[in-house]
């Protein structure tokens, strides 16, 4: 039974909407129940054969009590998605009903929340930032101020913001040479980012870390690891020390698809499956390792399958839907803390940017780049804010308009931000 | 107070660690399986009777398991992680030298690996792929500890000292000197048992140990070759010629203290290492030497070592490839 926020009033089941032996499909009205606001429907979070009902029209019923049994394929495929209809409208979720993408849940999902318009607004604020952060960013580079080198992640926002608003405070994530996203959607301020891009004393890793390095543990962020798949064995390290100190903690472990290569991909993921260890593999699937396309790298391009052989999870997820990356990942974490152990989440996503500072990106074709950036996050996003009504042009200009200042401040700071001393060369070596 | 041999050491240095800090688990391959063999040389035998849930085995899977423990090292756990022969560190290369070492670093100081890796090495008549001595590949690895320890007492306050310590610590062992029984017994051993104390002791991850005294040549040494050296030191003092033999121990860092106060008295250096010359910990210890103390030296640094060659399997060539008691006398000889 879903949790309907039913403000503690008695939920009395009205009558069952479907019958056993009935194949039920996820979203489905399956009962209707009455509160004291209001009588309504209840749709299923399960997709599989009605088997048994367990309450009868008139009984009280509460939230995660168990009131109907399913017959649940173990694997079903998922449904590939319809990149030919970028911008098709998706309906706006709400409570007890959030849109699925694509699916293979062998365990009920837990209730989806209700998602507020600020908890909304909130989403659309940390891809803005990402986006603008980038952007600047990306400029600051140009102008030659800013040392070293960079890899962006323009056109990925809702993969980060997904995944990290379905955290919880304790959780961690580990990232990659690819990780100013991750680092922002986690909480990572703009200006101990850039401050750590200029090489300062300030820097979220005092000037020792850079770009590729970013991290700040008092937010649950390693520093991020630029070895390909280097980060994978250590999130289930991570999480297998969640289990061993009893706590209900999940890792985040972001990599890109040219990882699924690794050797270090198998290992890590072959162990946290092994241990059912609470750590969700976030696969951000762009399509290009480097400059190379996926599709001359492995011959089953889907990455989510090679958790089934594993004996785990694994799921598709339009990563460029940022509700659809949040339900992903909030149902993974579900299932690393109630101990079912490791999902790998497949993010369909795409790199606007090349793979570093100075890659033009000119094996992108067109066609495949077009269609994409029509599929733009950000964008995608703040249409389906705008057809709920309480939310404006004006609301969304204002979260630009206040971002923008943001980072201003964050760069005028960072760029006068004080460079490491001399004596903190050989310091932080050892303990 | 009893007599024990280093495999033993070091299983008892284990189960204290593991009584005392509930944080300390061990994990590796074949390391707590039921009427199995308690790790490649039984030096985790029977500790899973204790320990449930803590003597963890994993897959043959290096670079996975030493990712996991050293993830499990940064959120606040202090992992013991051992390998089967020393070579297959090099599948864990990655994690140990990108992530253990250099976590702390690139963090600017904010995060810690509490880590403790043990790595059998060592020619034994295995042939070339288990048997290498693996030292010089992580010595030159800022961020790591290694050290090696000569015999049971060093082992058994070496790991005591490395599972206390917030920094990856790498202890080589050698398989010639485990005192492994049974089954697990090695051909060719050497007794490297020791007297070891009742009472809890460790012993210090950056000091080298002065094991003979002597005025007229330093022989440094460690592992298998400490053995050796000490019995060369018998052999020159039967010549009139009076070596000091020093265990290096701590191979990284290394103890240019002690190593300087014996330079300084004898003026000539004999430096003994099982593995090829070139690229070898000899070759820093050479370099180091001469950088710090040349002026005291009175003739040139000699290395023994191995030749620049994989190890070979005939018994009769590994002899051969291995510095030998004669070997080292004559060099020292020459030398003095």
């Amino acid at each position: 039974m879903p949790d309907l926020a039913a403000t503690g009033s008695d939920i009395r089941l009205v009558r069952w909407l479907a019958r056993p032996g009935e194949e039920v499909k996820r979203g489905q009205p399956l009962l209707e129940v009455e509160t004291d606001k209001a009588v309504s429907t209840v749709e299923s979070s399960i997709a599989g054969m009605l088997t048994e009902i367990s309450i009868s029209p008139g009984a009280l019923v509460s939230a995660g009590q168990v009131i109907a049994l399913f017959e649940v394929a173990a694997a079903m495929p998922a449904p590939s998605l319809e990149l030919g209809q970028p911008n098709a409208p998706s309906p706006l979720p709400s409570a007890g009903a959030l849109q699925d993408v694509a699916l293979s849940a062998a365990v009920p999902a837990p209730p989806a929340p209700i998602l507020d318009r600020s908890f909304l607004l909130s989403l659309f604020e940390h891809m803005v930032l990402i986006r603008q952060f980038e952007e600047r960013v990306k400029f600051l580079f140009l102008e030659g101020v800013m040392p070293g080198t960079i890899h962006q992640c323009q056109g990925q926002e809702a993969t980060a913001v997904g995944v990290c608003a379905a955290l919880q405070e304790g959780d961690w994530i580990t990232s990659t040479f690819r990780g100013h996203g991750h680092a922002l959607a986690k909480g990572l301020t703009p200006q101990e980012l850039l401050d750590e891009l200029f090489g300062a004393r300030t820097g979220c890793c005092r000037g020792k870390g850079g770009s590729m390095h970013v991290g700040n543990p008092d937010k649950g962020m390693l520093p991020a690891i630029a070895i390909v798949a280097g980060g994978i064995p250590l999130a289930a390290g991570m999480a297998l020390a969640f289990r061993m100190q009893k706590t209900s903690q999940v890792v985040a472990c972001f990599f890109g698809d040219g990882a699924v290569a690794e050797g270090a991909f198998h290992e890590g993921i072959n162990l946290a499956a092994l241990w059912k260890l609470p750590a969700i593999f976030v696969c951000e699937n762009n399509l290009y390792g480097a400059s190379t396309h996926i599709s001359k790298v492995m011959r089953n391009t889907r990455i989510a399958d090679r958790a089934a052989s594993y004996g785990f999870r694994g799921e598709t997820v339009d990563g460029n839907d940022v509700l659809a990356v949040y339900d992903a990942a909030r149902r993974a974490a579900a299932d690393g803390r109630a101990g079912r152990g490791p999902v790998l989440l497949e993010l369909l996503t795409y790199r606007r940017t090349g793979h570093s500072r100075r890659d033009p990106c000119h094996y992108q074709p067109k066609e495949e780049r077009e269609t994409w950036l029509s599929r733009d996050p950000i964008q995608r996003f703040a249409a389906r804010l705008q057809e709920r009504g309480d939310v404006s042009a004006a609301d969304l200009e204002a979260v630009n308009t206040r971002v923008q200042a943001r980072i201003e401040e964050a760069v005028a700071k960072a760029r006068l931000a004080p460079q490491p001393a001399l004596s903190d060369l050989e310091t932080d070596v050892l303990a | 107070m009893k007599r024990l041999g280093i495999a033993e050491a070091l299983r008892e240095a284990i189960a204290e660690e593991m009584e005392r800090d509930p944080r300390v688990f061990c994990i590796g391959e074949d390391i707590g399986v039921p009427g199995g063999w308690g790790g490649a040389f039984t030096v985790t035998l029977g500790l899973e009777q204790s320990f449930p849930g803590r003597m963890i085995d994993t897959p043959i899977a290096e670079l996975g398991f030493f990712g996991v423990a050293i993830g499990a090292a940064l959120m606040g756990m202090r992992p013991i992680a051992d390998v089967q022969y020393g070579d297959f560190l090099l599948l864990a290369g990655d994690q140990i030298i990108n992530n253990a070492a250099k976590m702390r670093y690139m963090s600017g100081g904010r995060v810690k690996v509490p880590l403790v890796i043990r790595a059998p090495i060592g020619a034994t008549g295995r042939g070339s792929q288990h048997a290498q001595s693996l030292e010089r590949f992580f010595t030159g690895v800022p961020g790591l500890k290694v050290v090696a320890p000569s015999n049971a007492y060093d082992a058994k306050g070496l790991l005591k000292a490395a599972v206390r310590d917030d920094n990856p610590v790498l202890i080589f062992e050698h398989k010639l000197l485990y005192g492994s029984r049974g089954a697990r017994a090695e051909s060719g051993a050497t007794d490297a048992t020791s007297d070891i104390p009742d009472t809890d002791y460790t012993v210090p991850l950056d000091r080298a140990a002065v094991r003979r005294e002597g005025s007229r040549v330093t022989i440094l040494a460690w592992l298998l070759m400490l053995h050796h050296s000490l019995a060369a030191a018998g052999s020159l003092a039967a010549q009139g010629i009076s070596a000091e033999v020093l265990d290096v121990r701590s191979l990284s860092p290394l103890d240019y203290e002690t190593i300087g106060a014996s330079v300084r008295k004898t003026g000539r250096v004999v430096i003994v290492e099982e593995g090829p010359k070139t690229g070898g910990v000899g070759a820093e210890l050479a370099a180091g030497i001469t950088e710090r103390f040349g002026q005291a030296l009175l003739a040139p640094v000699v290395r023994v070592a191995s030749p620049d060659i994989p190890v070979p399997f005939s018994p009769a060539l590994e002899n051969a490839y291995r510095p030998s008691v004669l070997r080292i006398v004559e060099a020292a000889a020459r030398l003095a």
